[in-house]
């Protein structure tokens, strides 16, 4: 398929916040009440426009337990975009988010647009943090906040596409080397002559590397 | 901890170790041993190969009948079975020393008993030897990658069978060991990955000078990858110590934490088959994973990666490798025997995990082994049950909604017809809607479900999304939703599908707008609007009867469907029947008055019971009139509808009317437009307005006298004085004289009050006149009786005394008469040429024979006419005079007992006495008339 731009995602979070879920609702469009355990990282992907242009968000689903965080670390870089959720019904989700917070900053590229997303909003009746104290958080180191439902789909096409129109933005800015594939971002087959030279001639051999 | 991160577990396969194949004297059933030694296997086309230490290599067919033959003189060490052609590669030794060969044998060619050589060459990168450590080749038999120990690959480009035409050149140097080497070919593309223990590298071949890509800075142990088949992606599967990898030639994919230190990777039928050293036990790995000096127990685990189970978990002694055939997984032991892994069908898989309730799992397995949709919608309604049954409603209904189509909607709405479970069976019979599957009773009970749940919302988006196809039965929706008390929605229904009938049954019986309704009629095409207005017509004017009124005109003149912009261009509107709507003004006369002069105004050729209904309401409105004035105009407009000429053909009708309504210039009008002359006079004589029979007389006197008669007797009857009538009309009767006087007393003698004075001019004006007559008469029977005398003496004197013919000249020829001449006793003389040739016949005077003929004939006529008694009596009847008639006949001598005797034969012998007679007789006549 073709596209104009492909963005990397990585959704990180406490083991059991519904990250799964929420890939499983934006690129099938349904819900899975009983779910295994992610082991290592899964993968998901989606075509989305954004002003008129394809693009292809390409998500990579990560194990939220302890004992895969080397393994899930690995895959910060080269993520254009992060969501990072945490269960509004789980008080101890939200209290994690610092570290994971860390824990991205440390391994991404600085660029990186980072979304902070409370699920299970549809559980209102268990709530435990409250969407003030999301905002809050967010405000406080930058992010932009959401509160989603995997169950209900509420908001989970907003919260994949907003943050693909923030990178959009950034991209338009400047502010990321799309030549760069660390950066998460690849231009689309057809697009890479054009953006190549506009972007510079180092993009000569890059495309050659990423042809497929 | 550990075990809780890990997939769910199932025993989707069975182990069996493979035995000895039964011989002859059924002395089977021990297990199939492998010769010792075997070092590397392959598999492919219906046989397992293997390469022992001793430079052997075996063949395992299906028959389990080995067979070897010697490759190499010192061992093998590794062969590379191709899938789709019978080749087969191989690496090994001749000679002592680092000095490997490969070998390309044709299995199906022989060459002295051994399958034949095709080539043979040194497998050497670069110029220093060394070992190799693994070998593919490609399946389009045009590439072949040896990797060895040192960390270069070399490439054999072109077909690897010959020498000729494959060129060698090393492709990768590295540092690190070779362990993986595999083709992908997808669509055009080319692509070599490359593991080392430390890197994993990939080759786009398809494109010049081989670009290479780095994927990853982790690599693997030996036989620790392979590539998956297009179920995966065809990707690279790298299994590290820690973790699975997934790569694609350009990027890495996902990856799976699967523990412990892996020895084999192997990629069968979907399923990712890993053999790993049991932890516990496990030393510290190194590059030599499949070290063959090592015996500890191993696990083989069978990874279904797309479902995310293992299919199959299970420990081994020291296994060597892996085998893929006959549809079966061989595990081979160093031991030398062969362990078959047999796939379970999918029944029995699903009927496992129905088990364990884990329906989803069962749901994602049934899918991916492509069950058809009966399977998956049994499973469904299982899972249905099952949450069902643990009172998940909620979960059931949408495992039950997805078996729309397979399984009998009754059975679900049976489990949910409670009023507690509604919104679920509400939710099922939505979908059933969406897909087309419903039938009426569902409709039905769906709206129920609605106007139960009092779902308004709900309800109206159920009627109003399905704008490009109805889910449902319009009608059966209409009903229900009429039953439920949801007239606004089904009026909406019923307007959008355009049941007319139900949208204004609805509108009128429960809504009751009916200037709403009115409004929808108008909007109808013609035939609906007409029919419909006949239908509803009365409710709508009982309630609305201005604005029906005002349809009904338009209906009636030129109608056209109201909003209808474009057809006022087109052709004319059409016309209803005006008369077909009267009913409905029952009881509403006002409003049918106003209806019918409409339609008599704008439209003059209305039917005729318009008109009749016209005059009637006209002339019930004249008659209840109190106000003169308001009677007066009536009255008018009753004559002038009468007038207008509508009633010649139903004029019983409208007399009927008048007569009714006791309309007395109506009436009259009529009978002189019909002619009834008696009539009119009988109502003035009802009336008693003389004045008015005297009138009616004379003024239709002409048509028809016998109202004179009439109305003389009229007269005479009455009591009254009315002497001025009475002479009136006798001087009438009189001057036409239309009775005999004897009549006219005799009538007038029934009158007491009518005295002689009234009839004395009359009398006496009819007696001169009859004295006149007699006196007239009288004269005439003198003069009769002169001329009668005058003629006997005639013949008298013709019988006796003779004729003297004085004639000088032809009474033909007017010339002299000369001789020859012929003379008749009416003096007439011819010449006799003259007569001959004049004369018809003989004996008569040609001259006055016409006459006499006329004469004759008259007598003759008389004569016949005597015997019709018929005629005579007619004529009795007809005259007003019988007594003339009677006379009449007398004079043609009806008891005359004399005959007429007609000319006789000539040469008879009284010849000449009758034709005396006859001539006497004709002058007699002649004279007479």
């Amino acid at each position: 398929m073709a596209y104009a731009y492909l963005f990397k995602y990585i959704i990180i979070g406490d083991t059991g916040v519904g990250k799964s879920c929420l890939l499983l609702q934006f690129t099938d469009k349904r819900f899975q009440p009983v779910h295994d355990l992610t082991i290592g990282v899964e993968f998901g992907a989606r075509m989305i426009t954004i002003e008129g242009k394809q693009i292809k968000l390409q998500i990579w689903d990560t194990a939220g337990q302890e004992s895969f965080r080397s393994i899930t670390r690995s895959y910060y870089r080269g993520a254009a975009g992060a969501l990072l959720v945490y269960d509004i019904t789980r008080r101890d989700t939200f209290n994690h988010l610092t570290t994971w917070l860390e824990d991205a900053r440390q391994h991404s590229n600085s660029n990186m647009v980072i979304m902070l997303i409370g699920n299970k909003s549809d559980l209102e009746s268990r709530r435990e943090v409250k969407k003030e104290e999301g905002e809050a958080f967010a405000q406080e180191h930058g992010l932009i906040f959401m509160e989603t439902s995997a169950k209900t789909a509420s908001n989970v096409e907003e919260a994949f596409i907003n943050t693909a129109k923030e990178i959009y933005q950034k991209i338009q800015e400047g502010v990321f080397d799309i030549n760069n594939e660390a950066n998460g971002i690849k231009i689309g087959p057809q697009h890479a002559a054009t953006n190549a030279t506009l972007a510079g001639n180092q993009g000569g051999q890059q495309a050659g590397g990423g042809c497929c | 901890m550990a075990a809780y991160l890990q997939w769910r577990r199932f025993a989707f396969f069975d182990r069996e170790a493979v035995k000895e194949r039964a011989g002859p004297e059924g002395g089977g059933g021990k297990s199939l041993l492998l010769p010792p030694g075997i070092a590397v296997c392959d598999s492919g086309r219906g046989s397992l190969v293997f390469g022992d230490m001793e430079g052997q290599i075996w063949f395992l067919p299906r028959s389990l009948e080995l067979s070897s033959f010697q490759a190499y003189k010192l061992r093998v060490t590794h062969l590379y079975q191709l899938k789709q052609h019978s080749i087969l590669a191989s690496v090994g030794e001749d000679e002592e020393g680092i000095n490997p060969l490969v070998k390309v044998w044709n299995l199906e060619k022989h060459d002295g008993g051994n399958p034949l050589c095709t080539r043979i060459f040194p497998a050497i990168p670069g110029n220093k030897p060394t070992v190799v450590s693994c070998l593919t080749v490609h399946e389009n038999l045009n590439f072949m990658a040896i990797g060895f120990a040192d960390g270069s690959v070399v490439l054999t480009k072109g077909d690897i069978t010959r020498d000729r035409h494959s060129k060698t050149q090393t492709l990768h140097e590295g540092s690190y060991p070779i362990t993986g080497l595999a083709f992908r070919q997808s669509g055009k593309m080319t692509h070599l990955f490359v593991a080392t223990t430390e890197s994993i590298q990939c080759y786009t071949l398809s494109v010049k000078d081989y670009p290479q890509h780095e994927l990853d800075t982790r690599g693997c142990g030996l036989r620790c990858s392979t590539l998956s088949d297009p179920s995966q992606d065809l990707q690279f599967i790298v299994a590290g110590d820690e973790c699975v990898y997934l790569y694609q030639p350009d990027e890495r994919g996902p990856c799976f934490a699967f523990e412990g230190q892996k020895l084999i990777a192997h990629w069968y039928r979907g399923y990712l088959v890993i053999v790993s050293r049991d932890r516990k036990t496990s030393p510290k790995s190194d590059f030599a994973g499949g070290d063959p000096q090592n015996s500890d127990k191993q696990i083989l685990n069978v990874y279904d990666l797309s479902n995310k189970f293992i299919a199959y978990s299970s420990v081994f002694d020291d296994v060597v490798d892996v085998l893929a055939e006959w549809g079966c997984l061989y595990v081979l032991t160093r031991d030398g025997k062969l362990h078959a892994l047999q796939e379970k069908d999918t029944q029995t898989k699903l009927e496992m995990l129905f088990k364990k309730n884990l329906f989803e799992m069962a749901i994602n397995l049934a899918r991916s082994h492509h069950l058809d949709s009966d399977g998956l919608s049994e499973i469904f309604r299982q899972y249905g049950d099952h949450l069902y049954n643990k009172g998940n409603h909620d979960g059931a209904i949408q495992q039950y909604i997805r078996t729309i189509g397979k399984l009998e909607p009754s059975y679900v709405i049976r489990k949910f017809l409670d009023a507690q479970r509604i919104h679920n069976l509400t939710a099922y019979l939505q979908m059933l809607h969406l897909q087309s599957l419903a039938n009426a009773d569902h409709t039905t009970l769906l709206l129920n479900c609605y106007t139960k749940l009092k779902d308004i919302a709900k309800l109206e988006e159920f009627i109003k999304t399905s704008e490009s196809e109805v889910h449902f039965d319009v009608e059966i929706a209409i009903k229900v939703l009429r039953q439920a008390g949801c007239y606004s929605h089904a009026v909406y229904l019923a307007e959008k599908h355009a049941h007319h009938e139900w949208y204004l049954k609805i509108q009128l019986e429960d809504i009751k707008n009916y200037q709403e309704a009115l409004h929808y009629i108008g909007r109808l095409p013609f035939e609906q609007a007409e029919s419909n207005m006949k239908r509803y017509g009365k409710i709508l004017m009982h309630h609305a009867p201005h604005e029906t009124t005002d349809l009904l005109k338009i209906l009636c003149t030129d109608y056209r469907p109201a909003g209808d912009g474009e057809s006022l261009l087109g052709p004319e509107g059409r016309k209803a029947n005006p008369e077909e709507f009267i009913p409905i003004f029952a009881n509403n006369s006002r409003e049918l008055r106003a209806f019918l002069e409409h339609m008599s105004e704008v439209q003059p050729d209305s039917p005729q019971g318009v008109y009749d209904t016209l005059l009637e309401l006209r002339l019930q409105n004249w008659a209840h009139e109190q106000d003169p004035k308001v009677k007066e105009r009536l009255h008018n407009e009753a004559i002038s509808l009468l007038k207008s000429g509508r009633f010649r053909s139903a004029f019983d009708k409208a007399l009927v009317l008048c007569q009714m309504h006791s309309f007395k210039d109506g009436v009259l009008y009529l009978y002189e437009q019909g002619k009834l002359f008696q009539q009119i006079m009988h109502y003035h004589m009802q009336n008693e307005q003389y004045r008015k029979v005297v009138e009616v007389c004379e003024l239709y006197g002409d048509q028809e006298p016998s109202l004179w008669e009439q109305a003389l007797g009229y007269f005479a009857h009455k009591e009254e004085d009315c002497k001025e009538y009475i002479t009136a009309v006798l001087k009438h009767i009189e001057a036409k004289n239309l009775m005999p006087p004897l009549l006219a007393v005799q009538t007038l003698a029934h009158n007491s009050t009518a005295t002689l004075s009234v009839i004395k001019d009359y009398l006496v004006c009819k007696l001169q006149k009859q004295s006149r007559q007699i006196d007239q008469d009288e004269e005439k029977i003198q003069k009769y009786r002169e001329e009668t005398k005058r003629i006997r003496k005639e013949i008298e004197e013709l019988k006796t005394s003779p004729k003297i013919f004085q004639k000088t000249k032809c009474s033909i020829c007017t010339s002299a008469l000369e001789l020859p001449s012929v003379h008749f006793l009416c003096s007439h003389s011819f010449h006799q040429h003259c007569f001959e040739s004049y004369s018809e016949s003989g004996s008569e005077c040609p001259t006055c024979m016409p006459e006499n003929r006329k004469v004759m004939d008259m007598i003759r006529a008389q004569e016949q006419k005597r015997d019709l008694h018929d005629q005579f009596q007619h004529q009795m009847k007809c005259s007003n005079d019988s007594f003339s008639v009677v006379a009449d006949y007398f004079g043609r001598g009806v008891f005359n007992k004399l005959t007429l005797i007609t000319d006789l034969p000539p040469g008879q012998s009284v010849a000449g006495l009758e034709a005396g007679l006859q001539r006497d007789l004709l002058i007699h006549s002649k004279r007479s008339t």
